[in-house]
């Protein structure tokens, strides 16, 4: 048969979030974007581990933030948003805590009536954060015994110091002596109206704009919070050994920029080649030539404040140098010759095609949103981005990889037998 | 809800249809009727190492992910006990891409000796990341080898050993090609804002010429009852004691199978929980414990599992799991619990429609099971759920008498 012709997407439309902002001056963005009976609402703080100055009060805020408030206990709240089918997810990074409710439109007064609650009201029972501390210290434990996790945490203490705050790991005997007041301490300080906002999508009414505001309007305005981010202080060949290992799992790279730096998306662009697709570099080399793993990736990761470019992939142990060696030849071989057009034209269609999959549905568009806003921007930047990768020339990538990518800085880390 | 229309070519090719504009995206799933559980004892792990050959070219189309990533595309497989299945989305002008190439691979996959060792040592790879190289990793061999000791779920969708995949044989590859990858053997189904009209005359002009070839016969998977209990203990470098208790349930299609998914929602679904609330919040037994059903065709299994709180003994651990079943068989479950439940079937099931791929999945998933009425249908199946017909289930169905458990021990070091 022959092969259909290819029609080429015109640059997609990304779609704007409208602006509220509420009296105590948060944010609240709203998309109507769905009518499928669903409504989702995030609440995004300035509360990430990086601003934590007692190891694990970060995330224990955040996670026991629903473990009982002024009219509700840990019980009541999951029972009744059990009982509507709604969903609560609390997650955490480096820079932000965010606290998302999703929930059928029909059950959404009673969803935000316990958003309300969580948010402004809760009172952190000292029974409950016992049971999150014990529960979490041995989840640490098991996490722990994994390589892949392992390596993780090695090859973050190896980018930016064992002690640097986006790079630092705790022991889990830090559990112990986590309390109640170190928590209500950091939400005193970072659950405030400095730094907060809101994305409410789906199929939203004026009712949950009204809604999401009140409990916007509720948050204190607090003390402008500071935190210091030093230099980064990388080693540069790290190793853990663990014991009867089948695999190593394999990291390298190097601290670079934010995404707000000008070389970013080219050095997005570049990660893409190297590993962002099945038929990238590493991929085709590692995997599909030499089947020394299952899968050899790249990225360029941003943070608040600093940001990384990184290779990683679990290989077989006995071909473990072999793999590092593919590596680094292959990022030589990416900064000693531009890539062909028809590689630059698959990486422009892998960024592109994995932009309009996040229009898939309502709540990926509303992620967009959410990243864009972290990063002091709004969706213009998705749409200049994908401008800007359309315009990107293979020498350009071929001359930003060699700024950057200089072997002799690479930090590589090795978790395994 | 997901609507629907329905065509099938003269060489036995199913095609489905759903009309969704929703976003400019289509998904395009091709699913095949086999998987781990039509492999023979000594070539197991077969299915799934096919599903990778699969990626390996034809001679129209030497890299299938090429024209993929060329039309913005994104795809990927999976292979279960009981079929595998090929899906892949792209904004929905170059929709007919999908389907030419899925066309072409279904009748023109070139496998020769080299691509066939290279992704040998990948799936071998995959099979030491996944199952070797991690704490409690050989648990489902385990497991399902003490409850399935009459049918081919015994063996999981990786194999038993690396070494039937080390030993499979071009002319067994070829041979498994032949007699499930035909048209009669799959399931073409499309969720995009094109009208199902349209789609079938793409299915009808780019799958239409390809041979009608005899649709694969299968074997239905039969499982004797455990006759246990059965125990088996594992002392290895686990970072916490586990014990995990596995049921025989009824097939998918089966009534037994929806009280199942049911009841480990009672046990398991959210935080207000039975299992997470009494034996991780009030008693910390475990640090963490679960409720679920594995979801085969066949009989699957329902699992209790959980990790111990350090001091915690296993008798303690598996008394407490079965105390929980004593609770659900005695004293029936209010209507407020059950409500609770049945309220998530439904919103669980309108949060699974919100994107193209799943819908298409789905599609193509409940056609092969044989009953389309189920696919809008099976939220009415949980609400005619009753309290005591679960007490009855529990009281008759899990026992120990008909249970298999695995507990890891840790060793000191």
């Amino acid at each position: 048969m022959k092969r259909p012709p290819i029609y080429f997407t015109p640059s997609p439309k990304v779609p704007h979030a409208t602006l509220h902002t509420c009296a105590n001056g948060t944010r609240l963005y709203t998309m109507h974007n769905s009518n499928q009976g669903v409504v989702r609402v995030s609440f995004i703080f300035r509360a990430g581990t990086s601003w934590q100055s007692v190891p694990f009060s970060a995330s224990a805020t955040v996670n026991t933030l629903s473990e009982g408030t002024e009219r509700f206990s840990a019980l009541e709240i999951a029972e009744r948003l059990d009982f509507v089918g709604s969903y609560f997810d609390a997650n955490i990074d480096r820079d932000w805590a965010v606290l998302t409710y999703c929930s059928l439109s029909k059950f959404a007064a009673e969803t935000f009536e316990i958003a309300e609650q969580v948010i402004l009201h809760p009172t952190f029972p000292e029974r409950e954060l016992e049971v999150y501390r014990t529960k979490r210290k041995e989840q640490l434990i098991v996490q722990r015994s994994k390589p892949d996790h392992l390596s993780r945490e090695l090859f973050g203490r190896s980018l930016f110091g064992a002690d640097h705050p986006y790079g630092v790991t705790s022991p889990a005997e830090a559990y112990d002596t986590l309390c109640r007041g170190d928590v209500e301490e950091f939400y005193r300080t970072h659950y405030t109206a400095e730094g907060c906002f809101a994305v409410l999508c789906g199929d939203i009414t004026e009712e949950h704009i009204a809604l999401t505001k009140a409990i916007l309007e509720g948050l204190p305005n607090g003390p402008r919070c500071e935190r210091t981010i030093p230099a980064p202080q990388p080693t540069l060949r790290a190793t853990l050994k663990v014991e009867g290992a089948v695999q190593s799992c394999l990291k390298v790279g190097l601290p670079l920029f934010p995404r707000t730096h000008p070389d970013f998306v080219a050095m997005q662009m570049v990660a893409t080649a190297l590993g962002g697709y099945f038929g990238s570099r590493l991929m085709q080399n590692l995997r599909e030539r030499n089947g020394y793993t299952y899968g050899a990736y790249a990225a360029m990761i941003n943070l608040d404040r600093s940001g990384y470019f990184v290779m990683s992939a679990d290989v077989a142990s006995e071909y473990t140098e072999e793999a590092i060696g593919e590596i680094f030849r292959e990022v030589e071989r990416f900064c000693a010759e531009p890539m062909s057009e028809q590689e630059l034209q698959m990486v422009k269609n892998i960024i592109f095609g994995d932009v309009m999959r996040i229009f898939d549905g309502p709540f990926g568009v509303a992620d967009v949103a959410i990243e864009n806003i972290q990063n002091g921007t709004d969706n213009d930047y998705t749409e200049k981005l994908l401008r800007q990768v359309a315009d990107t020339t293979a020498e350009h990538l071929q001359a930003v990889a060699a700024k950057y990518l200089r072997p002799n800085h690479f930090i590589t880390t090795i978790v395994g037998e | 809800m997901i609507d629907f229309k329905e065509h099938t070519l003269a060489n036995g090719l199913k095609v489905l249809a759903n009309y969704d504009d929703c976003s400019g995206m289509a998904a395009v799933n091709l699913l095949y009727a086999v998987g781990s559980a039509d492999e023979s004892p000594d070539r197991t792990g077969f299915a799934h190492l096919f599903e990778h050959l699969m990626f390996r070219g034809t001679a129209t189309v030497p890299s299938y992910d090429t024209p993929v990533q060329e039309v913005c595309g994104e795809n990927n497989a999976f292979t279960s006990a009981d079929y595998t299945d090929f899906y892949l989305t792209m904004p929905k002008e170059n929709f007919l891409t999908g389907l030419w190439l899925e066309a072409d691979r279904m009748r023109g996959l070139n496998i020769n000796a080299q691509t066939l060792e290279v992704e040998k040592s990948v799936v071998i790879e995959e099979f030491r990341q996944r199952y070797l190289n991690r704490p409690y990793g050989e648990q489902w061999h385990t497991i399902r080898e003490m409850v399935y000791t009459t049918s081919p779920y015994r063996w999981p969708v990786i194999g038993l050993t690396p070494d039937h995949i080390r030993e499979a044989t071009l002319e067994e590859v070829r041979g498994f090609y032949d007699r499930f990858y035909v048209p009669s053997g799959a399931i073409l189904s499309v969720s995009a804002g094109i009208e199902p009209e349209r789609v079938f005359e793409a299915a009808e002009s780019y799958f239409g010429h390809l041979p009608a070839l005899p649709a694969p016969v299968r074997a239905e998977v039969q499982q004797e009852p455990l006759a246990g209990p059965v125990r088996r203990v594992i002392e290895a470098a686990v970072p916490a004691d586990q014990i995990t208790i596995a049921f025989l349930m009824e097939r998918r299609t089966e009534r037994g199978y929806y009280l199942c998914d049911l009841l480990t929602d009672l046990l398991a679904g959210g935080e207000s929980a039975r299992l997470f609330q009494h034996l991780v919040k009030q008693k910390q037994i475990f640090s963490a414990a679960n409720a679920y059903i594995t979801g085969e065709v066949g009989q699957g299994m329902l699992i209790l599992t959980g990790q111990l709180c350090s001091g915690v003994s296993v008798e303690q651990a598996e008394e407490a799991l079965y105390e929980e079943l004593r609770l659900l068989a005695e004293e029936p479950i209010g209507e407020y619990e059950l409500q609770k439940v049945k309220n998530k079937f439904e919103a669980n099931i309108t949060f699974g429609e919100l994107n193209v791929m799943n819908k298409a999945m789905n599609l193509g998933f409940y056609s092969m099971l044989g009953d389309m009425a189920l696919l809008n249908g099976e939220i009415d199946i949980y609400r005619s759920i009753t309290a005591e017909e679960i007490a009855s289930y529990v009281r008759t169905r899990l026992t120990p008498q008909r249970s298999a458990t695995l507990i890891y021990r840790k060793t000191q070091q």
